[in-house]
């Protein structure tokens, strides 16, 4: 699903060079969690960022379902990503002037799906995760695990073929991050791939193979082994 | 502390160049409209202030029955008659409501003298300060004259002019005073003679020969109603039992068919601005122009206050951080709102600096628009200026330090600041102003546009391109008509001229004398229109039935008559011609009817006239001061230098030759609306760059607000176009609803403007049409060009920081 070679980002300003990504080799195959963990300023989100399509390489190869992503343009990166990839941020990235249902209902939009089949689709989403009971509060209204919920609803309801989480659980409270890992753990369980950005090992431990990163560089790679039965310890 | 604020003030001007210079230019040039208003304000209002008299001084003038107007000319019997019988009346002055402007003469030195007759009193009704000889002495007898302070300058230098021989139309003068006129005054003369009393006696019993202006002084002005009364009553008494008797009707049988007259005094100190007639040799303030001047620029001001309000609050915004660290390191809400405010008096102070700048500069264009001599000056203007300051300063300054001052410090400091919806409202009606305000002024100035444009092309009636009116002035009581025929045949010798021939009246500004004429029963005042043979038909006026006067006919100067289309229309008669009425006693045959034509500016209508020889009434030729002249258009500037030659040469050495085209001179009764409508241009450009830029101003703040909403939707996909329209669609939403706000009052305000002119257009769709288009065009070009920069940002940038 996608294949990362000799991927390099080098940032400048007028004194300084810093190269966030060196060389980074990584791979991500259908139906795989994976989660990337590392220090501030190790590169993990910048990784993310390219992947997801927000940011541009300098050099190297990124390709996504066996396309080259480097060197497209921002027009067809629009599209590449509004219709293979959902985000789902930290700080949740709601529109306030939004209702929940609107929230969820935009990249529909943009998908261009019809009204009906948006309506459908919003309402199959937001019973799964829990927020049907709030499609008509905005988001400032909703405590930090439900508007969580609420952009996880955003991410899915496209169906992407992907799942970009940054730091998911990173505003949360321990309760409502683990209510957002075990939707994650879900979601890989019904088959989504995801790539998750994680300082937490507790989190890194939902996924199949954790990713230490460093410096710009892949320190190590580490199959988890435990994983959904930590839940049902826990 | 200042200093502090000082450097950030600085820092912060230094970083934002464009906008900050952008703003004060904008608050300047907005100030320097309301200064522009307030000199024209303060000269108007400052005519007759230093008079002590203005209180109890009142002009009496005579509203007319049967649509005749208002009258500022008298009788000569009423002020002898109404002291008489009034107690309550102090003293009255008969004047003239004009100069005459006529030469005196001093030792050979001859001067051109602006020359007021009066009475003795004058100076108790106008007291000017007297360098040489009293008011009181000044002008006591009929061989006195008393001269303004640079009239005898002019004529004596430095000789002292007192008691000195001038002659001045044949008779000598002694100069028994020399004033001075220090302000605005509603007679300013270069000269006052008491040469009036040989007219008034003349006129002692004549109560219907209306032409002397006449001044009552009352000193309690609470007994104005009683006088008004008294006035009345003597009318009645003298003009309308007498006709009503010789009509062998009562005197109300007469009331009831002819209408009376309505006096009313006027007082001095209103009649500069607020007369309902023209009735001082100075003339009246245009005060519709002067409130519209005013109203314009304070719309203009208020529109750059809000434009400053709308960049300092979006400006706030990128400063919320430096905010928030002042009030963690411990500064109140009260010191935030004096930094802001402080920063608005600076910038308003340039402000203010910049618009006297530009005020002195582009003064002497503003002087010839409106005719005048403003200069900056006095205690009276710097006030204004100093209130202008604080007013500026109230309204631009404490809203957005206040807004500044609430900024929550954890909000702001945690980064996800600048979302908050607070004031968006009050922005958002702001704006929703500007576009009323910018509509009102696309709207109104091509809809003055179409008029000045309709009163440029429209077809008047008469063609009065090549044709020259030459001032012909009375030299000694000989006739005049034999002197013009005389000059006629000299004039007709010179190549080049096509025609010659004259007329008692005027394009533009009327005939000389206007007299009524009855018809069966229809009593109707026409415009006394004598004319020489051929006059109508030099001038391309049509006649649409019967005949012009003629050479062949020896009756068309006896007893031949002609009237326009609208005597026609009041005679009632379908068949005028060969009908016979009564002009003052004169039976005249009606032998045409003229096809109606603009005598007046086309603020008018076209008036009742009745056209004849000049021989057919005797008295006619005492209103002959014109000789028409049509010349070639070959060699013109030759034909009329010859004009000029025979002219200064044979017909009067003493008065300089003056002529005019009777196209342009008629083209001068709407001069001063071609001014407004280049005014009204030049404020189009100038509301509409304010609202632009105010609009870019907003614009820019709230996409910025927005900034986080758009990476959102980036990241979730949406293409450009589709950002372009969400970002701008609540802007032309705006356009829309500030077009609305203006369709009616500039709908309403236009057409009370357009009431001005009898000969106007209507209001179309058109300019309403033209204005939203050109707004919606701009607002669309200002709000995609900020938005398309918008979408092109890093995305990452706001869903990270934000």
């Amino acid at each position: 699903m996608i294949k990362i070679e000799n991927l390099t980002k080098v940032f400048r300003t007028e004194e300084v060079e810093t190269k966030a990504l060196n060389n980074v080799f990584l791979q991500i195959k259908k139906g795989e969690f994976v989660t990337v963990m590392g220090p501030s300023g190790s590169g993990k989100s910048t990784l993310l960022n390219i992947a997801g399509l927000l940011d541009s390489a300098s050099g190297g190869s990124y390709k996504l379902l066996e396309k080259e992503m480097i060197g497209l343009k921002e027009k067809e990166r629009a599209k590449v990503r509004k219709q293979n990839i959902g985000f789902i941020f930290q700080n949740f990235n709601l529109i306030d002037e939004l209702s929940v249902y609107d929230n969820i209902e935009l990249p529909l939009i943009y998908n261009g799906v019809s009204a009906s089949e948006r309506s459908k689709k919003v309402k199959i989403i937001a019973e799964r995760l829990g927020v049907s009971h709030r499609l008509k509060h905005y988001p400032q209204q909703l405590s930090g695990g439900q508007q969580q919920r609420v952009a996880v609803a955003r991410a899915l309801v496209t169906e992407p073929k992907i799942i970009l989480a940054d730091e998911p659980t990173g505003n949360l409270d321990s309760k409502n991050g683990n209510e957002v890992m075990e939707l994650l753990t879900d979601l890989h369980a019904n088959g989504s791939t995801i790539l998750m950005v994680t300082h937490s090992d507790y989190d890194a431990s939902f996924s199949q193979k954790t990713i230490y990163m460093k410096d710009g560089q892949v320190l190590l790679e580490k199959q988890n082994t435990r994983n959904i039965d930590i839940i049902v310890n826990g | 502390m200042l200093r502090n604020w000082i450097h950030i003030f600085l820092y912060n001007i230094k970083k934002n160049k464009l906008f900050t210079s952008l703003n004060i230019l904008g608050l300047s040039i907005g100030i320097s409209g309301l200064i522009f208003a307030i000199l024209y304000w303060n000269d108007e209002h400052a005519y007759n202030t230093w008079n002590p008299e203005k209180e109890h001084v009142y002009q009496v003038i005579n509203k007319m029955g049967d649509d005749l107007g208002y009258w500022y000319t008298n009788v000569a019997p009423l002020g002898p008659m109404l002291k008489e019988t009034t107690p309550d009346l102090e003293s009255y002055c008969y004047a003239n409501t004009w100069y005459f402007n006529e030469i005196v003469t001093y030792k050979g030195k001859k001067e051109f003298v602006k020359i007021l007759d009066s009475q003795d009193r004058f100076f108790k009704y106008f007291p000017f300060d007297f360098m040489l000889g009293t008011a009181a002495s000044a002008i006591s007898d009929e061989s006195s004259i008393a001269l303004s302070e640079t009239t005898a300058h002019r004529l004596f230098g430095d000789e002292n002019p007192l008691n000195m021989q001038v002659q001045y139309s044949g008779r000598t003068l002694v100069v028994r005073g020399v004033y001075k006129i220090q302000e605005k005054s509603a007679f300013a003369p270069e000269a006052v003679t008491n040469l009036i009393g040989n007219d008034l006696k003349q006129n002692q019993d004549s109560w219907g020969n209306f032409n002397k202006g006449l001044w009552l002084k009352i000193n309690d002005p609470s007994k104005v109603p009683v006088i008004e009364k008294a006035i009345s009553d003597l009318y009645f008494e003298h003009r309308i039992k007498p006709s009503a008797k010789e009509e062998g009707i009562s005197p109300e049988e007469y009331v009831e068919k002819y209408g009376s007259i309505t006096p009313i005094l006027e007082p001095l100190a209103t009649a500069r601005l607020h007369s309902v007639t023209d009735g001082y040799p100075e003339g009246k303030g245009n005060y519709q122009f002067l409130i519209i001047m005013v109203s314009l620029s304070v719309l203009i001001l208020l529109l750059s206050i809000v434009n400053y309000i709308n960049l300092a609050t979006a400006n706030a915004i990128k400063r919320a951080k430096e905010v928030g660290v002042r009030k963690i390191v411990g500064a109140t809400k009260i010191n935030i709102v004096w930094q802001f405010i402080f920063e608005t008096v600076i910038i308003s102070w340039f402000s203010i600096l910049l618009a006297l700048v530009l005020v002195e500069i582009t003064l002497p264009y503003y002087n010839e628009f409106l005719g005048k001599e403003l200069i900056i000056y006095g205690s009276q203007f710097y006030l204004q200026i100093l209130l202008i300051l604080l007013v500026v300063i109230a309204l631009a300054g404490i809203f957005p330090a206040i807004y500044v001052s609430n900024f929550e410090t954890l909000k702001v400091l945690r980064g996800n600041f600048g979302r908050s919806k607070s004031g968006i409202w009050l922005r958002n009606g702001m704006l929703v102003l500007q576009f009323a305000i910018a509509s009102f002024f696309i709207v109104g100035s091509y809809i003055v546009y179409q008029q000045v444009q309709y009163m440029a092309n429209k077809d008047l009636g008469f063609r009065g391109s090549q044709i020259l009116e030459i001032n012909l002035r009375r030299v000694g009581d000989v006739g005049i008509f034999n002197r013009y025929e005389t000059i006629k045949q000299e004039i007709k010798k010179i190549k080049g001229v096509v025609q010659v021939s004259t007329g008692a009246f005027s394009f533009g500004e009327g005939a000389r004398s206007s007299s009524s004429f009855q018809y069966h029963d229809i009593g109707i005042q026409g415009q006394n229109m004598a004319i020489d043979f051929g006059m109508l038909e030099m001038m391309n006026i049509d006649i649409m039935e019967g005949r012009d006067i003629s050479m062949k006919f020896a009756s068309d100067t006896i007893n031949a008559m002609l009237v326009n289309e609208t005597a026609a229309k009041l005679m009632n008669e379908p068949d005028l011609i060969g009908k016979e009425v009564d002009w003052n006693d004169h039976a005249l045959n009606i032998i045409g009817v003229v096809k109606d034509f603009n005598l007046f500016g086309l603020q008018e209508d076209v008036p009742p006239m009745a056209f004849f020889h000049f021989k057919t009434i005797d008295w006619m030729e005492y209103n002959l001061d014109k000789v028409f002249v049509k010349v070639s258009t070959q060699n013109m500037d030759e034909t009329i230098g010859q004009i000029e030659k025979l002219w200064t040469a044979k017909v009067n050495t003493e008065y300089p030759f003056a002529y005019d085209f009777v196209d342009k001179k008629f083209a001068r009764t709407y001069e001063e609306y071609i001014k407004q409508k280049n005014l009204f241009s030049l404020l189009n450009i100038i509301v509409i760059l304010i609202s632009l830029f105010g609009l870019f101003a907003l614009a820019s703040y709230s996409i910025e607000r927005r900034m986080k909403g758009i990476a959102i939707r980036k990241t979730l996909g949406a293409d450009t176009n589709r950002l372009l329209k969400e970002l701008s669609k609540q802007y032309v939403v705006f356009c829309v609803i500030g077009f609305v706000m203006a369709l009616f009052p500039a709908y309403f305000l236009l057409n009370t403007w357009l009431e001005n002119f009898a000969f106007r257009i209507s209001i179309s769709f058109i300019p309403f049409m033209i204005g939203f288009v050109v707004l919606l065009v701009l607002t669309l070009a200002v709000v995609l060009s900020r938005a398309y920069q918008a979408t092109r940002v890093d995305v990452l940038k706001y869903l990270k920081y934000e």
